[in-house]
């Protein structure tokens, strides 16, 4: 079972490589996590696959293809630059980092909360929340608190 | 054409093809100034006659230090200059002589000194660049070195004209530099070569810690290169990602102008 700091170092080193598309292992959090990153607009498209390519048409997870079911994330360039600058994770096994509400409004506001650095201009966190995966002023709107997985700049 | 004679005498002397120049057998009165052959200032007083202009001939006169100086490094080119900036708005350019140290190049001859310099210049407005030059007398090397960073003029992003955009870490050789950005009337509190520098940008409220060596060339080195090089403008961010993007500051709490 793949964590989180997984799908940041393949994403991250994706954009370092300059690829047009990565494949990530396909699991519930991985799925979520990179629906944050698309509607943040850090990458273009969020599709299933098999190990080679995308999917063309339809194809339905079975026993016989799960070894092979991939996700693939289309990545974003602009200007000669990635978009996505780096993407590290913030709570490890090794420290779990979980926040209220008033927390996570210090570090929306740029300060810095329980050793983490406060949110940069053009900075997101993503969290898992008892809403589900959010980003972090999706999170405060909900007035939720929770684990921040990661961050993305 | 005719054929040049040598005048021999009155007699044989041929029409003179220059007015007032060919005169035969003497060279012209030196005493008179003449039109063609004295290139210095010149005016013509009361009475009609041309005289030596002498407030602007000994005005013109150079020092004999200038005319030691090497001719590379004395002219800045004004094409060279960025954003349509003239000779003259140069001179109110803030210049600081942030570093002037004695330097020896050994030799078989043994130690030979040598003075240098590093400049900052800028016009506390978002222009700013540094020069180093070397010589052997102090005075020059800062005139070598100011006038290299005229050369190397670039502008700085700012802002609201005050400050970065977001916090920098930039590592340059051994030097490591953090800059933050912070709010206004916080000030500049930061390496006192940093200070320089930022007032030359026009740069009022930063907060940066150098980590690691604190050798003043590659502090002022790595602050230039990190605040031309690192700053990521919001527009680019939001552009982008393909987002509208609103400054808060601005918008919403209405900052004073």
């Amino acid at each position: 079972m793949p964590r989180h700091y997984d799908l940041c170092a393949r994403v991250q080193n994706g954009f370092r490589a300059r690829l047009r598309r990565i494949a990530v292992p396909d699991t519930k959090m991985n799925l979520a996590i990179s629906n944050v990153l698309y509607k943040e607009g850090f990458i273009s498209g969020v599709s299933r696959g098999d190990h080679v390519q995308p999917d063309v048409e339809y194809v339905p997870t079975t026993p016989d293809n799960i070894a092979t079911r991939r996700l693939w994330l289309e990545l974003k360039y602009n200007n000669d630059e990635p978009v996505l600058k780096s993407m590290s994770a913030v709570s490890k096994p090794s420290k779990k980092v979980v926040m209220k509400a008033s927390e996570l409004q210090n570090l929306a506001a740029g300060n810095r909360s329980q050793f983490i650095k406060g949110l940069q201009p053009g900075e997101i966190a993503i969290l898992t929340t008892n809403y589900g995966v959010l980003e972090l002023r999706e999170a405060l709107e909900k007035g939720a608190g929770g684990e921040i997985l990661c961050r993305a700049i | 054409m005719m054929a040049r004679q040598r005048p021999s005498s009155p007699s044989t002397v041929t029409k003179a093809r220059v007015p007032g120049l060919d005169q035969s057998g003497s060279l012209h009165n030196l005493a008179e100034i003449h039109p063609l052959l004295d290139h210095y200032p010149r005016k013509t007083d009361s009475e009609g006659t041309l005289k030596l202009d002498t407030d602007r001939l000994w005005a013109q006169e150079p020092p004999l230090d200038d005319m030691l100086k090497s001719q590379a490094d004395d002219d800045v080119d004004e094409a060279s200059l960025p954003h349509g900036l003239t000779k003259d708005d140069l001179k109110h350019f803030l210049k600081r002589a942030l570093i002037v140290k004695r330097t020896s190049n050994m030799t078989t001859a043994g130690k030979v000194p040598s003075m240098y310099a590093l400049v900052v210049v800028g016009n506390g407005d978002g222009i700013a660049g540094y020069g180093e030059g070397k010589d052997d007398e102090v005075a020059r090397a800062v005139r070598k070195a100011t006038n290299r960073a005229m050369r190397n003029l670039t502008a700085f992003d700012r802002y609201d004209d005050r400050t970065i955009f977001h916090d920098i870490d930039h590592k340059f050789h051994a030097t490591k530099i953090q800059f933050r950005s912070r709010p206004p009337g916080f000030g500049n509190r930061c390496n006192h070569y940093i200070h320089e520098i930022c007032s030359c940008i026009g740069i009022l409220d930063i907060s940066a810690k150098v980590w690691g060596s604190r050798n003043p060339m590659n502090v002022i080195k790595a602050t230039f290169e990190a605040l031309s090089s690192k700053q990521k403008l919001p527009e680019d961010i939001a552009r982008g990602r393909g987002k509208r993007m609103v400054d808060v500051q601005h918008t919403y709490y209405g900052a004073s102008e």
